[in-house]
């Protein structure tokens, strides 16, 4: 029994020793937000909650896919279920108190006997049925396992991450401990006892250096997760935690819009941790500037890795070398164009269109008549011109410098007396819901802004007879969960078909400010591939919120793009 | 020998192509999709360089192909091939055989909306090339209401990667400075504006039109590309580009903004271009065979093509690819 | 050979002396630098160049000329906004290129 004894020795060493570095590196608010989040009621229910949805029956993976779900939980439970059984016949049945276990194998024997019970004692029938039966589920998922690793799209699985040598032999270590098992527990012949130690030493010991090590990590990253920290260093702390709880099970890469092109699907988040596991900086480096930042991975992923933050981090770790010098937006000061009259408090509506509406008048002159047409009150921010929302500069992992253009707009914002700004970007809608302080301004997307004035009765619309589908913006959608009021916007103006691929699940246009490294080429490839998940079931226009995906999608849509905002006025 | 060429298009290089043929014995048959003979070119004023009328072109040009079989308002809805030659069916549903057939399905306009910067079909007083020659043909346009500053935008939709279009339109410089000398002989005391990246003034003539746009039109020719137009608050058109001369960026407040408009391959012929097994080039348009010696040759025998339907081509390149094209048909009926 | 004495430092961009280290890197890593037709739309829509001096045409030329210091000045007051990239008429990867010349 000495293999396993050395593997379990090493490993809960290795754990421990990890457990303490993670929380180490944590910085010290951090740390103490954590403490506290363990003690919290309802913080601590979720961290239950996960510790057995999730790590026991994956209850993630059933909801994205039920075979992969079953194979999931058939081995984790499975397992756990066995050993737990293993302890409960042990301290029930007390086989052992006709067995001399002395000096230091004594102090294991408790770790032990459960998992070679067989060979130490046997069983009352109904614990034999019990621990068969959890047996037979053990092997059935690592069938399906084994199917899986042959043909990985009869399990609805397009591409799979490709491993390294470590991580492959423990696969199959991994899937031989339990035959093993059986056949030791079936001949008991010893030699199959002796496989089967020191094949779970092997798992064991190779545990901490392949993929395997999300199952230990696991436990830690859900507590850490529910004390709602983020990630700051690509690294270090939390993000480490992530890096290792990472499974590269590889749900993301053909969940990223990237993966449209195989070349590409490298560049996806399995690859990413991997690369900041072996400490690759150049590559992690290199795959953090390429993502375009949608968010998919991050809905998709079954152990719910915030890999977006972590290539947040991993920008900023590693910033570009401009010194930015933004000191002349300190003298930028407002005109009006109405001459002689001051922009009165009485504006109710501050209207921002943003940089990249600048590009797109049809959706300024929409918003502009439907603000007409409802009577309201407002203001244009950015007429001529305006200053960045600030979050482009952020995606390049510059913290500081966005800051000063937070400010200005801030003070311009503050100044214009406004109680509500509406944004047609959802780039900037981002940035000014996460980063500014507008305390008493009420931020609305202009999709929002125009569901609520048609809720409220301002805005009257007819509905029309055109089929539309919607397209969700990453930062929309994903980001902040604007799912409903697009869809209940477009339903009143017209008929709305769905996409292939919806809501949280919807692909990128492929225009992404969230990349600086695809070239023109490979952003056509995904919007080619976004639109036909678009025209699924052959809408006749496509409608979209924001501008950017708007620039995108009309350079490669067979039918007209229009922003929901253009719809909503041709409807009025 | 009296052998059935299937012209499809009643454009310049449909109609010259024809009349060429017929002089030569054979018997072409011209489809036209639109109501009338002569294309895009009988849509227009005058020509380039020499301020020539297009109508005067365009009636010759009808004169002559008068004994030639025509269908208007016909489209080919099939066409087969076998050992015979072509066997087509029109949208009338008459069929017609035929030894060869010559495409000469042109170009469409590029549609402007689809540079939404621009603002066409947004503010009132933007308008295409195409539109701007109606007025001149016409004398009528809502938006050119005595206008005091004009703009003329050059490469809309060309060398644009943007809207997938890399290449040259070839023309619409030329033309941007025709119709610039044009309007201020409308509007003489107007100030005429062309924003351009390069003027692309190539052929006999077109470089003494520079001349006189600049000695006798005082037209103003800025280097750099239009970007960004928006409204003011009283309807005027405000412009954005770079002074790339001069190094710095630009705005000015216009009434009328004119958008040359590039060429585009016809689409509306693809089904049968496809059937007929000729395929495209990379900017999109019928792919010939070879670009010095078969330029009316496609990868497939019998199939010809003239015209814009392989490249944006002034009228000049038009007449001349459409007496080579009916060279080449019989060369090849007489193989 | 001696041709004699030369005047004091003439204003020319010296051609045979400009150190073209800087613009050769960017273009390894982004050949469609060379595409640019010096249109002037990515400074014409220019956020920061609303404000202040800003032109990436004008960056792209001073690295070709020897002027790599005023180039690096300039690049200072960009805000990242992605403006130029998106109206590029040759699909220049501009964003990307501004932050690899600081590299």
């Amino acid at each position: 029994m000495l293999p396993f004894v050395l593997g379990m020795a090493f490993v809960l060493t290795y754990c421990v020793v990890g457990l303490l570095r993670v929380i180490a590196q944590l910085p010290k608010d951090d740390r103490k937000q954590f403490w506290r989040s363990l003690v919290t009621p309802k913080t601590a229910w979720a961290n239950i909650r996960d510790l057995f949805g999730d790590c026991l029956f994956h209850v993630k993976i059933w909801k994205r896919n039920p075979v992969l779900g079953y194979m999931h939980s058939a081995i984790a439970f499975g397992w756990f279920m066995i050993i737990v059984i293993g302890h409960i016949m042990l301290f029930t049945l007390k086989p052992l108190q006709n067995v001399e276990v002395q000096g230091f194998e004594g102090m294991f024997t408790n770790f032990y006997y459960p998992i070679f019970y067989k060979f130490f004692a046997t069983e009352t029938p109904v614990f034999a049925f019990l621990m068969d039966f959890f047996l037979l589920m053990i092997i059935s998922g690592i069938l399906i396992a084994v199917v899986k690793k042959i043909y990985s799209k009869i399990v609805g699985v397009k591409r799979v991450t490709k491993f390294g040598l470590a991580d492959n032999m423990i696969r199959f270590a991994l899937w031989t401990i339990f035959p093993l098992r059986l056949l030791a527990e079936k001949t008991n012949i010893m030699g199959f006892w002796w496989a089967y130690s020191i094949d779970l030493c092997i798992f064991m010991c190779m545990l901490p250096f392949t993929r395997y090590m999300h199952i230990p990590t696991e436990a830690l990253f859900i507590l850490l997760r529910h004390a709602g920290l983020n990630a700051r260093e690509p690294r270090k702390g939390y993000a480490l935690a992530q890096i290792y709880s990472c499974p590269s099970c590889g749900l993301c890469i053909d969940a990223c819009p990237m993966s449209v092109n195989d070349k590409n699907s490298g560049n996806t988040s399995a690859y990413f941790m991997k690369k900041l596991r072996n400490a690759d900086d150049a590559e992690a480096k290199r795959i953090a500037e390429t993502c375009l930042m949608c968010g998919k991975c991050v809905m998709v992923c079954p152990v719910s890795i915030e890999s977006c933050d972590i290539k947040f981090s991993q920008r900023a770790a590693v910033p570009y070398n401009i010194n930015s010098d933004h000191s002349y937006l300190d003298v930028i000061s407002t005109e009006t164009q109405r001459s002689g009259e001051i922009l009165s408090n009485n504006n109710k509506v501050l209207y921002f269109a943003g940089c990249m509406t600048q590009l797109t008048p049809k959706i300024m002159r929409s918003m502009k008549q439907i603000m007409e047409s409802a009577g309201e009150n407002y203001d244009f921010m950015d007429k001529d011109g305006g200053i960045c929302c600030g979050r482009p500069m952020l995606l390049s992992g510059k913290t500081a410098e966005a800051q000063a253009m937070i400010a200005k707009n801030t003070e311009l914002i503050k100044k214009s007396g406004a109680k509500k700004l509406v944004l047609s970007c959802p780039i900037c809608y981002k940035v000014f819901k996460d980063e500014y302080h507008l305390e008493g301004i009420e931020i609305q997307h202009h999709t929002q802004y125009i569901d609520e004035l048609i809720k409220k009765g301002k805005l009257k619309v007819n509905k029309g007879e055109v089929n539309y589908v919607y397209h969700d913006p990453c930062e929309l959608g994903r980001a902040f969960g604007v799912y409903d009021e697009p869809r209940e916007v477009i339903e009143n103006v017209g008929n709305l078909k769905k996409a292939k691929s919806e809501k949280e699940l919807s692909i990128c246009c492929g225009g992404s400010l969230g990349s600086f490294n695809l070239t023109q080429q490979e952003r056509d490839e995904i919007t080619e591939n976004s639109v036909n998940d678009l025209m699924f079931n052959n809408p006749e226009q496509i409608v979209t919120a924001c501008p950017l995906c708007l620039k995108t999608f009309v350079r490669k849509s067979p039918v007209a793009v229009k922003d929901i905002a253009e719809v909503v006025v041709e409807n009025i | 020998m009296k052998e059935n060429i299937l012209i499809i298009g009643g454009g310049a290089a449909g109609m010259e192509a024809a009349t060429q043929l017929q002089k030569m014995g054979l018997t072409p048959i011209i489809v036209e999709k639109s109501e009338a003979l002569g294309g895009h070119i009988a849509q227009w004023d005058r020509l380039f360089p020499a301020f020539h009328p297009a109508k005067d072109v365009v009636d010759q040009m009808l004169e002559q192909v008068k004994g030639v079989k025509t269908y208007l308002n016909t489209e080919v809805a099939d066409i087969q091939r076998d050992n015979d030659g072509f066997h087509a069916i029109l949208s009338n549903n008459e069929k017609i055989d035929a030894k060869a057939v010559v495409l000469a399905t042109g170009f469409d306009v590029f549609k402007a909306e689809r540079k939404q910067e621009y603002g066409y079909g947004i503010y009132n007083n933007v308008m295409t090339s195409v539109e701007l020659e109606k007025f001149f043909r016409t004398g009528k346009d809502a938006r050119i209401n005595n206008p005091k500053k004009i703009g003329f935008v050059h490469c809309v939709g060309a060398r644009d990667v943007k809207v997938c279009n890399t290449y040259c339109s070839k023309v619409c410089c030329t033309t941007a400075l025709k119709q610039a000398c044009e309007i201020k002989e409308v509007f003489p005391d107007a100030e005429v504006y062309t924003f351009y990246m390069d003027l692309r003034m190539f052929g006999p003539g077109y470089e003494d039109l520079y001349l006189k746009t600049q000695k006798d039109f005082d037209v103003k020719c800025v280097r750099g590309r239009v970007c960004e137009v928006s409204e003011d608050m009283d309807g005027r058109l405000v412009i954005k580009a770079e002074d790339t001369l001069f190094g710095k960026p630009l705005k000015m407040t216009l009434d009328v903004l004119v958008l040359m408009c590039s060429m585009e391959k016809n689409k509306s012929i693809d089904a049968i271009q496809q059937k007929l097994g000729v395929a495209n080039n990379s900017d999109g348009f019928m792919q010939i065979k070879n670009m010095y010696l078969g330029m009316n040759d496609t990868a497939q025998d019998g199939v010809f093509v003239a015209g814009a339907c392989t490249a944006p081509k002034s009228l000049p390149d038009t007449i001349g690819e459409a007496r080579s094209v009916a060279t080449q048909v019989f060369n090849y009926i007489n193989r | 050979m001696d041709f004699g004495f030369c005047l004091s430092p003439s204003s020319h961009v010296k051609m045979d002396t400009v150190d073209l280290t800087t613009f050769n890197r960017l273009k390894e890593t982004n050949p469609d630098i060379n595409t640019c037709i010096a249109c002037g739309s990515c400074t014409a829509t220019c956020t920061a160049g609303n404000f202040t001096e800003m032109s990436f045409r004008r960056i792209l030329l001073m690295l070709q000329r020897g002027k790599e210091d005023e180039a690096k000045k300039m690049i200072q007051r960009c805000m990242l906004c992605g403006k130029c990239t998106l109206v590029c008429p040759r699909g220049i990867n501009i964003r990307k290129i501004l932050l690899d010349i600081t590299r």
